[in-house]
C-alpha cells in the first residue's frame, strides 16, 4: 500500500531491466523499514550486551511504556506532518489536559468521566481551530500553533491563577504504571492503549478513504481539490485529531505525574517531532504511522541506553543530537538533485 | 490620476510585502507610547534596542536558510545563541579574555561554524533541514550546559558598552544594523540573485548550473554569522550566560519570518521583512507589559494577536497583490 504511495522520483537510481537486488532491497525498505528497525535492534542490541540488567522484563516495560507517551506525542504530529502542515501546540494541549484532569477531578469532584469528556471536546475543539484557520487564511499553521499554545497556556494560567493544585484521580496512575497488568496479561495498559492508536491510526491512513486524502492533501492541494477532495476539512480535521491525541496523552501524562502545571508538556514537542522525523515521515504526504512508533522506540532506547551508561544530561544530549544523525544517515535523506531533473 | 496613483501603491505593496507589517508595527509602536509615555524617549532607546536585539537577530539569522528552500527551517538558532553567549561570558570573558578585539571576532567565528555545518548537512550530505537543526538543538543545548552548568555574570567589560551605548551610537542599533550591512554587501555580488534562485525552485537551478550546494552552505554560514551576532545581542541585554533557557528564542524567531512576509517554501521574503515581524512580536509584548494587566494575561493576549497579525499581514498582501494584479490587467 504505501509502496504505491511513493512519488515515481524514488526509483530512479534502479535499474531499469529487472528488479536488481538494491532495488528489491529499496521496495523491502520502503515497505518495512528495514534501516529503521536495523537500528532499532543494533541499539538494543548495545544496550543488552553493555548495560547491567537491560534486557529484563522490568526494563523492556518501561522502555515500552516511555515510548508509549513519545510515540503518543509523536502521533497527532505524524497526521499534520502528512498534510504538510506542523503543529507546535501538542505541548499546551498535554499540559492542558493534565492541569484539566487533576484540577476539574481533584479540585472540583468531578467524576472522571465527565471531565475527560470535557477534555477531549475542548481539545478537537481547539484543534480544529488550528487547521481552519490555517487552512482558511492560507497563513503556516506553525504561527497558527504557536499562538493557539500561548492561548491555551495563558488560559489555563488565568484559570488555574497560576497556581494548579489538584491532584488526578488515581485509576489513571494505574494505567499508566509499569507494573499494573491488562486483563491478567503482564503487558502495561498504557502500551496496550499505545498499540490500539497506532493500530486504528495505521488501518485508518494506508486503508481507508479518508487516510487517502490525507496523503492526497498533503502531496498536492491544488490537485486534491480538482479531485474533489474538500482540502479544508482535511485540514481542519487532521489538527482537530491533533488536538484530541494530544488531550488524550495529556490526561495521561496528568495520571503518571500526579498532577498539571503549564510545562509539563514541552520536553513533548521536539522529541515528539524528533520520533516523527527519525521514523522517516517527511513533510507533505512521504510516511505514516507505524514509522513514527519506530521512531519512538529507536529514541527511547537510545535515551535508556545513555542514561544506562551514566552519561551526564548535557552528555545525554549532544549524544542523542549525533546519533540521530548518524541512524537517519541510512535512510532519511533527499534524493541528489541530479536525480531529480 | 487617482486610479494611477492606487495602482502605484498597490504595484509597491506586491513588491514590497513587509510594508503591510510594517503598518501594523508602526501602529503597535503608537500603541505602545501611548499606554506608557516613557516608553520611547531619547534616553530610553539605548536600553529598548538592547533588548530588542537578541530577538530581531534571532529572526534575521533564520531569514537566509528558510529564502534557501528546501523546508529549511533552522530551529538550531535558539539554542546557538545562547551556546555564543554562554562562550562570550562564561569561556572568554570569565577566563580573562577581555579583549573585543579576541571575544567578537571568536563569537562571530562559531556561530558561522556551526551554521557552516548545519549548511553541510543540508546541502551536502541531503538531510533535510528540520532533521539537522533538530539534531543541532540537542548538540548546541548539550554542549551550553557541557560548558557552563549554571547561569553566570559578566564583569564589567566592553559587554557593558555593548549593553547601552558604544560612543553615542546605542550598542543594539550596531548590533541589528550589521547584518544588513553584509546583506548590502551581498547584494553588489550575484550570490543573493543565487539564493532566491535556489529557494524558489533548486531543481531548475541546478540545471541552470547554480552550485545548489554552495549556495545553501552560505546561506546556512550566513544564518550561523548572524547569530553569531544575536548571541553577542543575548550576551549584551542580559550581561549574563545562561545555558538553561536555550530553546526560548526558537519558536517566536520563526514566527517573526513568517510575520514579516518570508515564504517558509522558500524563494520570497527579506532580512527587513523578519525585522519588522520581530518588531511587531516585540512590540506585542512590551504592549502587554505596560498595560500592566494581571500577571497571568500577557500570553492569552500574546497568542490572540499573533493569530491576528499573521492572518491580517497574508490576507491584506494578498488582497494588494489581486487588486494590483486587476489594477495592470485594466490598464
Amino acid at each position: 500500500m504505501s509502496a504505491t504511495l511513493e512519488p515515481p522520483g524514488g526509483t530512479r537510481g534502479a535499474t531499469p531491466a529487472g528488479p536488481s537486488a538494491l532495488a528489491r532491497l529499496m521496495m523491502l525498505q520502503r515497505r518495512f523499514q528495514l534501516f529503521q528497525l536495523l537500528a532499532l535492534g543494533l541499539l538494543f542490541l548495545w544496550g543488552a550486551t553493555t548495560v547491567t540488567d537491560f534486557a529484563t522484563a522490568l526494563s523492556i516495560k518501561s522502555m515500552l511504556v516511555s515510548a508509549a507517551f513519545l510515540g503518543l506525542a509523536g502521533a497527532g504530529q505524524t497526521l499534520v506532518v502528512l498534510v504538510g502542515g506542523i503543529d507546535f501546540s501538542v505541548p499546551a494541549f498535554i499540559s492542558g489536559g493534565a492541569i484539566l484532569i487533576s484540577q476539574l477531578c481533584g479540585t472540583y469532584h468531578w467524576s472522571a468521566v465527565a471531565a475527560i469528556a470535557v477534555i477531549l471536546g475542548a481539545a478537537l475543539l481547539l484543534g480544529a481551530i488550528n487547521g481552519y484557520v490555517s487552512d482558511r487564511f492560507q497563513v503556516p499553521s506553525l504561527v497558527v500553533t504557536l499562538g493557539m499554545s500561548s492561548m491555551i497556556t495563558g488560559g489555563l494560567l488565568l484559570w488555574t491563577k497560576g497556581a494548579a493544585t489538584g491532584a488526578a484521580p488515581a485509576f489513571l496512575a494505574t494505567v499508566t504504571s509499569v507494573g499494573t497488568r491488562t486483563f491478567g496479561v503482564g503487558i502495561p495498559p498504557l502500551v496496550v492503549l499505545w498499540a490500539v492508536v497506532a493500530i486504528v491510526l495505521g488501518v485508518t491512513l494506508g486503508r481507508t478513504v479518508p487516510g487517502r486524502r490525507v496523503y492526497q492533501t498533503g502531496a498536492n492541494p491544488v490537485a486534491a481539490q480538482f479531485s474533489l477532495v474538500r482540502t479544508r476539512r482535511v485540514w481542519t480535521l487532521t489538527f482537530a485529531a491533533s488536538g484530541l491525541l494530544g488531550g488524550i496523552l495529556g490526561i495521561l501524562v496528568g495520571g503518571y505525574t500526579g498532577s498539571g502545571n503549564t510545562t509539563l508538556g514541552d520536553p513533548y514537542l521536539f522529541e515528539g517531532l524528533a520520533a516523527v522525523i527519525v521514523g522517516g515521515t517527511t513533510f507533505g504526504a512521504r510516511g505514516d504511522y507505524w514509522k513514527t512508533v519506530i521512531g519512538a522506540l529507536l529514541l527511547t532506547v537510545l535515551t535508556t541506553v545513555l542514561i544506562g551508561k551514566g552519561y551526564s544530561n548535557a552528555d545525554q544530549q549532544m549524544i542523542f543530537g549525533l546519533l540521530i544523525l548518524l541512524v537517519v544517515a541510512g535512510y532519511g535523506r533527499s534524493p541528489r538533485l541530479r536525480d531529480r531533473i | 490620476m487617482r486610479t494611477d496613483l492606487r495602482a502605484r501603491l498597490l504595484g509597491s505593496l506586491q513588491t514590497r510585502p513587509w510594508a503591510l507589517a510594517l503598518v501594523i508595527a508602526v501602529i503597535l509602536f503608537v500603541a505602545n507610547q501611548l499606554a506608557r509615555s516613557s516608553f520611547a524617549t531619547w534616553s530610553s532607546w539605548p536600553s529598548l534596542l538592547a533588548d530588542f536585539a537578541p530577538f530581531a537577530l534571532a529572526a534575521i539569522a533564520t531569514t537566509p536558510q528558510m529564502l534557501s528552500g528546501a523546508g529549511g527551517i533552522d530551529i538550531s538558532i535558539g539554542p546557538l545563541l545562547n551556546l555564543v553567549s554562554v562562550v562570550v561570558v562564561g569561556e572568554l570573558i570569565a577566563r580573562g579574555t577581555t579583549s573585543p578585539w579576541i571575544d567578537v571576532p571568536a563569537a562571530l567565528a562559531v556561530g558561522a561554524a556551526v551554521g557552516c555545518v548545519n549548511g553541510i548537512l543540508v546541502g551536502v550530505l541531503r538531510y533535510q533541514a528540520v532533521l539537522a537543526t533538530l539534531c543541532g538543538l540537542f548538540v548546541l543545548s548539550g554542549l551550553g550546559q557541557a560548558l557552563l552548568a549554571t547561569p553566570a555574570a559578566s564583569s564589567q567589560s566592553w559587554l557593558t558598552h555593548l549593553g547601552a551605548q558604544v560612543g553615542p551610537v546605542p550598542g543594539g542599533l550596531i548590533l541589528i544594523a550589521s547584518p544588513f550591512l553584509v546583506w548590502l554587501v551581498l547584494a553588489r555580488t550575484a550570490y543573493l540573485d543565487q539564493l532566491y534562485a535556489v529557494g524558489g525552485d533548486e531543481v531548475a537551478a541546478y540545471s541552470a548550473g547554480v552550485d545548489v550546494a554552495r549556495v545553501r552552505i552560505t546561506a546556512y554560514t550566513l544564518g550561523g554569522l548572524f547569530a553569531g551576532v544575536g548571541g553577542l545581542a543575548l550576551a549584551a541585554a542580559t550581561q549574563t550566560g545562561d545555558p538553561t533557557e536555550a530553546t526560548q528564542y526558537t519558536l517566536p524567531a520563526i514566527a517573526a519570518v513568517a510575520i514579516g512576509g518570508t515564504s517558509l517554501v522558500g524563494g520570497r521574503g527579506s532580512l527587513l521583512g523578519s525585522l519588522i515581524g520581530a518588531a511587531i512580536i516585540f512590540l506585542i509584548q512590551t504592549l502587554i507589559d505596560s498595560l500592566n494587566v494581571n500577571s497571568n494575561v500577557p500570553q492569552l493576549i500574546y497568542g490572540a494577536i499573533l493569530i491576528v497579525a499573521i492572518v491580517l499581514s497574508a490576507t491584506l498582501s494578498r488582497t494588494a497583490s489581486r487588486a494590483a494584479e486587476g489594477e495592470t490587467v485594466a490598464a
